[in-house]
């Protein structure tokens, strides 16, 4: 039963897939890329947060680094696959500085901690300005990938697409491999986890490493088709943003981060129209799902049936 | 198995059809009877004091052209945007705009750094875009062929103008100036600086975030420096802190304040607290004579007759209202010139060969290398009630040195 | 720089620096009570803060309610909305199945909903004020120059700080909260009853906020944003040692006068990223901070 309805599933998203790249609007495949790299955002924070239970609030900063080392490099003539992976490499190595800092922090000093040095890159943001452009923002060429230039949402969407794939599959192998089970027993019990023999230390840094590399290897897509960045948007209101993906898809599940992150993506484009609810719809969220379903909606679901 | 891969052929090669089938209709956004016009600003959000009304300025007075029968035959159609002024937002709205409602001609955008968002989109698609109240700078220079803006003022030329002010009419020496560490106050300081130095006078700077609260630091160190006057290209919040403090640390020197800060005078006198704080105080204003005088009095008799009822809510007609009249005017012109037969080539020209007088300070003039319209201001001294003018138009000198 | 201009500004950043550290001072004491005796790190305390004006804005400007009435009943309406946050949501997380940092992510929540609330009112589109108690006039200690304003805002901060350590201290409604505080088990086995005990404790988080407020308020201008003075109280906490309230009083003048230092002599860029520097800096090199206790390890 399962293998087929997974092999529908697939056809099903391969069909959409062509549908949206062929004739629905570019205005459409715009939305869709933002939202495909908001899902990759997540898995990152999935990882640090959902599978080894640290709570770390630095994720923008991690994303912001993606994207302007991605940024540089293509405006340096580097292909977009080495851009990628230079922008994926440089939050990761941020990513291994705050993951050392935060082994030794708990809780609620994590996340202050994570949500300090979150804020304080932003600020590097706007204040390097050699590098970043600072206030002015930076104008983030067109990619090249194998050789053409990627101009436009269209043309971008399949780059994005199949990236977004790929992390995916690859968090889904992590979460069913023993290294998820080692991260999910020591987010449960620090000691326990040690007496079986999980370096608990180096777990607790190996998530922050990937969740960083995910969160800057979003950050090399959104160049992907994206012209502009500026240190407005890789605040803590995007850690939040991408924080409530995670809550409402359920701390810990995969799919259901997925699910977080379609319905994220639609609820933004409603609120548009709507802009004086935004925040208090965001607040009302974020209390509603802590008090009722403190697993994510998906948990919630499958638990009533 | 290949009855599946028979629909998807199917499917392909209708979507294909349909797509080629589009790219040989006409220019979009015209029809026969109708030019569509994507108008887009801040309709709510912290920065819709700066947008709302303009933006109503701009529709009201494209609806009264199709009053008085139209452009060439076609009447005006309007779809408006939210951009909230945000990059995020402005970037969707933008591409809602030319992808999903095909306008001929987007008019929009209140606030400069989202305009640069929206930039580099906005040039690859080629449609030609008019902003409304934006200075824009980010966009304009080095300029861009289809892009046009500054139809309120550059903030290249806010700097260059409220200098020239402080040097020419005040006397100074010794400018003070305080600006933010934004996009906006770069601009405005790259162009601040050179028109001191011609003017044989010199510029301490302090840059302040955007946020700040505690304005004790830059004022001290302004009255420390000694200025002899004190340029605030500020947000309205920072400024009215500004002059608060520097009415407490007793510093008496002229403060002029740039249109950056100035959306509401009345609420401005009652946050700083008390009308001593204003005993020399020289504000900067873009349009042609006060805001409400008689010299303006079709553009707000208009807006009243247009919006009964929001003219008779507290705060409208926001005070940048008029702001919105030179870019609607502008299209409308361009549009009447390129004639019936009007492509989007067509219009841009048009546009490039405009000089007229509108409701602001100096002309509004484009050429085939500057797309910014307007750099001139007057300034009134404000005693914290009543405004009076200061004779003279001040006018930046500054211009885009690039390649 | 001359010694006169850097002895002024020595003076001035003090003495300013003393009266913004107050009103830290103030929030993170409502930050510190909270965390003690309901383990909650409230995120959201500068959002209440930043209700509470608007909320003796509204009465006071647009309700036209005499000044000596609105006062006292804005802090009465935020002690309440206080109280009955952390009965009916906070509650209801803390014992719903879950990560421990949902508690977090609630107060999270609740800043959206309050900011979103001010902004939906419409005032929150140009920065407000609303009349000052205090008259005009200035008073000079040495070079340094301080409003009567100021001197009001010091002399009440001192005031509420000292009325709420002997409420501590003394009472037996504080002495519970000690109590939990201390060890919340065996609180509930002496027959404190922990649920009412906390309530008291936002409402009194909450008090103290709409005071810092409503002193502030005069000052300042009111903006949808003025709550992201929490981050300095949170940084004012951090640095006296998170779980200490005399530890927070102090971390707040520290940050006070630290901030304007700062501003003073290396920049006024650098003032906004000096409390994230200093939270980071404690946190790494010292978490206890001057006055905390060794860092407690909850989970097992």
């Amino acid at each position: 039963m399962k293998p087929l309805l997974a092999a529908i599933g697939i056809l099903a998203v391969l069909i959409g897939a062509i549908v949206l790249e062929t004739s629905a609007t570019g205005y459409i495949v715009y939305l869709v890329n933002l939202l495909l790299v908001m899902l990759v955002l997540s898995l990152g924070l999935h990882i640090v947060v959902g599978e080894s239970g640290q709570f770390s609030l630095a994720h923008s900063a991690f994303y912001g680094i993606g994207i302007y080392a991605t940024a540089i490099a293509t405006t340096a003539g580097w292909p977009f696959i080495l851009a990628l992976a230079v922008g994926g490499l440089a939050a990761a190595a941020c990513g291994l500085v705050i993951g050392l800092l935060a082994l030794r922090m708990r809780d609620i000093y994590l996340a202050l901690s994570t949500f300090a040095f979150g804020e304080a890159m932003q600020w590097v943001f706007l204040n390097w300005e050699s590098v970043t452009g600072g206030p002015n923002g930076f104008n983030i060429p067109p990619i090249r990938l194998f050789g053409i230039a990627i101009m436009s949402d269209r043309m971008a969407f399949p780059v994005v697409a199949v990236l977004a794939a790929l992390f995916l599959a690859a968090t889904l192998v992590l979460h069913r491999s023993g290294f998820g089970r080692a991260l999910r027993a020591v987010r449960e019990s620090e000691i326990a986890a040690a007496a079986v023999g999980v370096n608990v230390r180096l777990m607790k840094l190996a998530a922050f490493i990937l969740s960083a590399l995910l969160a800057g290897a979003a950050g090399g897509m959104f160049t992907a088709f994206s012209t502009f960045i500026h240190p407005d948007s890789l605040g803590f209101s995007n850690t939040i943003q991408v924080l409530t993906v995670v809550v409402v898809g359920g701390i810990g599940s995969v799919w259901g981060v997925v699910g977080g992150a379609v319905a994220f993506g639609l609820l933004n484009e409603l609120l548009r129209q709507l802009p004086s609810y935004q925040e208090m719809v965001y607040g009302a969220i974020l209390m509603g799902f802590m008090m009722f379903a403190p697993r994510g909606v998906f948990a919630a679901l499958r638990r009533s049936r | 198995m290949r009855k599946r891969v028979k629909l998807l052929g199917c499917l392909a090669g209708t979507a294909m059809l349909g797509i080629t089938g589009a790219a040989l209709a006409a220019e979009p956004g015209l029809t026969d009877t109708t030019i569509k016009i994507g108008l887009f600003g801040p309709l709510s959000g912290a920065s819709q004091a700066y947008g709302q009304d303009v933006l109503n300025a701009a529709k009201m007075y494209y609806a009264k052209i199709n009053a008085e029968g139209g452009i060439n035959g076609r009447k005006i159609e309007v779809v408006v945007e939210d951009d909230r002024c945000s990059p995020n937002d402005m970037v969707a709205a933008v591409k809602k705009l030319v992808e999903q409602d095909e306008v001929f001609i987007l008019n929009g955008g209140s606030c400069s750094a989202p305009v640069v968002a929206a930039k580099d989109y906005v040039v690859r698609s080629g449609v030609p875009w008019v902003m409304l109240n934006a200075s824009g700078d980010g966009a304009l220079y080095p300029p861009q062929p289809n892009i046009f803006g500054a139809l309120s003022i550059s903030q290249r030329a806010v700097g260059g103008s409220t200098v020239e002010f402080a040097a020419k009419f005040l006397h100074a020496k010794k400018i003070g100036y305080i600006n933010h560490d934004d996009a906006y106050g770069a601009w405005n300081l790259e162009a601040a600086g050179p028109q001191a130095r011609e003017d044989g006078a010199s510029l301490i700077v302090e840059s302040v975030d955007p946020k700040i609260t505690d304005v004790t630091a830059p004022v001290l160190k302004m009255r420390a420096a000694n200025v002899d006057v004190l340029v605030l290209t500020t947000y309205a919040g920072p400024a009215q802190l500004i002059l608060k403090k520097a009415q407490e640390l007793h510093f008496d020197k002229p403060i002029v304040v740039a249109v950056n800060a100035i959306a509401n005078l009345k609420q401005m006198v009652d946050n700083v607290g008390s009308k001593d704080a204003f005993k020399n105080v020289y504000i900067e204003e873009l349009l042609m004579a006060k805001p409400g005088s008689e010299k303006l009095g079709w553009v707000y008799d208009l807006y009243k007759k247009s919006y009964p009822d929001l003219s008779s809510q507290p705060g409208h007609p926001q005070v940048y209202m008029p702001y919105g009249i030179p870019p609607a005017e502008v299209v409308v012109k361009a549009l009447q010139a390129a004639g019936r037969d009007v492509t989007r080539a067509k219009f841009i020209d048009a546009v490039e060969h405009l000089d007229f007088n509108s409701v602001m300070a100096g002309p509004i003039v484009f050429t085939h290398t500057d797309h910014a319209a307007q750099k001139a201001s007057i300034y009134f001294k404000y005693d914290g009630e009543n405004l009076t003018e200061v004779p003279g138009v001040f006018a930046s000198r500054w211009t885009y040195k690039g390649n | 720089m001359d010694l006169e201009i850097v002895w002024l500004f020595v003076q001035q950043g003090v003495a300013s620096g003393l009266v913004s550290g107050a009103v830290y001072a103030l929030l993170a004491l409502a930050i510190v009570i909270v965390y003690r005796t309901t383990d909650v790190a409230n995120f959201a305390q500068g959002e209440i803060y930043m209700a509470a004006s608007y909320l003796a804005f509204f009465l006071i400007v647009v309700f036209a309610v005499p000044v000596w009435l609105a006062i006292p009943l804005t802090v009465l309406i935020v002690c309440c909305g206080a109280a009955l946050f952390q009965r009916v949501v906070l509650t209801r997380v803390s014992s719903g199945r879950g990560v421990s940092v949902n508690l977090v992510i609630a107060t999270l929540g609740l800043s959206f909903l309050l900011k979103g609330m001010v902004r939906f009112s419409g005032f929150g589109d140009a920065p407000r004020s609303f009349p000052s108690l205090v008259p005009d006039g200035a008073v000079m200690i040495g070079d340094a120059s301080l409003t009567y304003l100021d001197l009001v805002i010091l002399a009440t901060s001192l005031l509420v700080m000292a009325l709420f350590f002997w409420m501590f201290t003394y009472t037996k409604a504080g002495r519970a909260m000690r109590a939990v505080g201390m060890n919340r088990r065996a609180a509930a086995l002496v027959g404190i009853s922990l649920s009412r005990v906390q309530m008291q404790v936002w409402a009194f988080s909450g008090g103290i906020s709409a005071v810092a407020a409503l002193l502030i308020a005069p000052k300042l201008l009111l903006t949808v944003e003025m709550g992201h003075v929490a981050t300095l109280a949170f940084a004012a906490a951090i640095v006296g040692g998170f779980t200490s309230l005399p530890g927070a009083v102090i971390g707040g003048f520290i940050i006070g006068v630290a901030e304007n230092l700062v501003g003073l002599f290396i920049s006024s860029r650098a003032i906004v990223v000096t409390p994230f520097v200093v939270i980071m800096l404690v946190l790494i090199l010292k978490p206890q901070g001057l006055l905390g206790g060794a860092v407690r390890v909850r989970k097992v």
